[in-house]
């Protein structure tokens, strides 16, 4: 069953906290409008592990995408979501 | 000064092993070897497909068709993702006696252009799907031969030799000041680099290497292609790192060449998933390019993967140390490799020796060599037991834990476009979190945008920043942006002072 945009988001929560524990206070806090090196420090490593961690968590397989492909975390949940219908 | 001999390597693998590591002065001799040994053993994986030596061979023998005639050391440029594109026509240049310019597959058509020109290429070759990169340099230069890696040569050229002298590689630097060069390394230099490769670890020959890293860097091209090829091992080319779990799993490598952000991700995805993503069959990590942490050591040898750290640069064909004791001495990059000399002069390392280039290619770089040695603009220090330590840099580029070195001049070149920039700094800033990131700060100048308030100035600036950012390959774009109200500190001569070079972040 498909995931709601709520349940996408807690699940990047917990893939974006087990990359990086230190960051617990900013990922808590982060909403579909964070920008992902602005905001969360992205590097490609970081997109890499999303990336990964997103197909091996939730059964998606992601296209060739890089670094400038999202800006926020919400452009990530609107690519899961197309990805999942 | 001290230079290293093999002995020392000895006894970190079986006697066996360790005579079979046969030193070759050029690849052609060492290929010539390769295929009398192992011609029906798998050498390259790639999409789907498994070429094996002999087959390797049979197909570079037919691109070297395109380079007959071609004078010993011309250069001919490779513009190729990795891939077995890469490697055939790689060979072919390199088995013809001429040396490979490898471009970064990433390359625009502008800058293609121009390192033809900077290198002196008199052809090149070029992986399908790239013929856009082309259209500048055919406009300009029709004379320099574009061959496609897939040409339908039917005639097979033999392999031709050449002296240990000959240019083997010329490959991108940005050398001590970061501005973008080409190091020409011999063919001896990149045997050297190769039989480095074989020193220090258990198991050598008929490994299984997975391809993470980029053909166009030393790291990929001579520690992972030249001595997989070296020890008859067969290297899987792993097309998009984000599949690389997933090639894991299939192929089931024994030995991965990474940098430490890569080996740093996998280690924390395996915690993630609980399992070894890396797969059961991997004993060893080689680990370069970029500071190791002791950390990854000693966790992956909880995981039963050796993880060594090495030390190298573009200018050294790779791999000048290596660290066969990482446990006792994780903060070592290791032993130096055979042939090299090396000495430290108020601190900084300078090296000599059989793997070190020629020079550089398609600019001077005033104050590389002292006495013949080359300056690394590396801080070191050696143990009582002959052991190397990097302790810092000298030099202005930033190096990023993914490996990879940005010139922070190159990068603000690109914001300088913009008339209202009068001054910006690229540099190394910590994230709230500690993490390093690229910054930019940027000074406006006062005779542009005159007829905003201050808030819609910078609003309006740091917008067009960002779309500049956005445009920059990923590792050149800038995390944070900020439009200072005061100017740079400044030397006497009113040069910016760089931050981490005298001047003090506020």
């Amino acid at each position: 069953m498909a995931l709601s945009r709520n349940e996408i988001i807690t699940r990047l929560r917990d893939i974006l906290l087990s990359a990086d524990e230190r960051k617990r206070d900013i990922i808590e806090n982060c909403t579909e409008d964070s920008r992902l090196t602005a905001d969360l420090g992205f590097s490609s490593v970081s997109m890499l592990y999303m990336v990964i961690a997103i197909e091996e968590d939730m059964g998606i397989r992601f296209g060739d995408v890089g670094t400038n492909d999202f800006e926020t975390l919400g452009d990530v949940v609107d690519y899961i979501e197309e990805r999942q219908k | 000064m001290k230079t290293a001999s093999s002995e020392i390597f000895r006894k970190y693998t079986d006697a066996e092993t360790f005579s079979g590591i046969t030193e070759y002065k050029t690849v052609s001799e060492m290929w010539e070897q390769c295929l009398a040994k192992w011609p029906d053993a798998a050498a390259i994986e790639d999409d789907g497909k498994t070429y094996s030596y002999s087959d390797l061979e049979r197909d570079a023998a037919k691109l070297r068709t395109a380079l007959a005639g071609c004078p010993t050391g011309t250069r001919v440029a490779l513009l190729a993702a990795n891939s077995y594109d890469f490697v055939k026509a790689y060979l072919a240049i390199v088995t013809s006696g001429c040396a490979a310019a490898v471009f970064p597959a990433h390359l625009p058509a502008e800058a293609v252009f121009g390192c033809c020109m900077m290198f002196g290429v008199s052809k090149l070759f070029y992986q399908p799907g790239f013929e856009e990169k082309l259209n500048i340099l055919k406009q300009q230069r029709p004379d320099i031969e574009c061959i496609a890696t897939n040409a339908p040569y039917n005639e097979a050229t033999p392999l031709r030799r050449c002296e240990p002298s000959a240019p083997c590689a010329i490959m991108f630097t940005g050398g001590t000041t970061g501005k973008s060069k080409g190091a020409l390394l011999s063919n001896d230099a990149v045997m050297q680099g190769t039989i480095n490769g074989c020193y220090g670890t258990p198991e050598v020959f008929n490994q299984r290497y997975l391809l993470v890293l980029p053909l166009s860097h030393v790291f990929g091209l001579i520690r992972n292609l030249m001595t997989s090829l070296y020890t008859g091992s067969t290297l899987f080319i792993c097309r998009n790192n984000k599949d690389m779990f997933r090639d894991i799993a299939a192929f089931r490598p024994t030995i991965m060449v990474m940098v430490p952000a890569l080996a740093e991700m996998a280690l924390t995805l395996s915690k993630k998933f609980g399992r070894n993503m890396l797969g059961e069959d991997l004993k060893c990590i080689i680990c370069g390019a970029a500071p190791v942490s002791p950390f990854l050591v000693s966790e992956y040898k909880k995981m039963g993967i050796s993880l060594f750290p090495g030390y190298g640069l573009t200018e050294s064909a790779n791999l000048v140390s290596g660290n066969p004791e990482s446990l006792t001495k994780p903060d070592s990059v290791g032993i130096p490799y055979p042939n090299q000399e090396l000495k430290i002069v108020d601190g900084e390392l300078w090296l000599k020796g059989r793997n070190m280039m020629d020079g550089y290619v398609g600019t001077e770089e005033p104050g590389a060599y002292s006495d013949g040695w080359f300056r690394t603009g590396d801080l070191a220090r050696i143990d009582e037991d002959g052991f190397l330590y990097i302790t810092g840099r000298i030099k202005e580029i930033i190096l990023l834990p993914n490996g990879e070195n940005v010139s922070p001049a190159e990068v603000e070149a690109h914001f300088n476009t913009l008339s209202f920039v009068q001054d910006s700094q690229v540099f190394e800033d910590r994230s709230a979190l500690g993490e390093p990131i690229l910054a930019l700060e940027v000074v406006l100048r006062p005779t542009e945008l005159t007829d905003m308030d201050d808030e819609a100035r910078k609003a309006y600036a740091t917008a067009e920043l960002e779309k500049i950012n956005r445009s920059l390959p990923g590792y050149w774009q800038v995390s944070k942006i900020t439009i200072r109200d005061t100017d740079f500190q400044r030397s006497p001569a009113m040069k910016i002072v760089r931050y981490g070079h005298g001047a003090v972040k506020e």
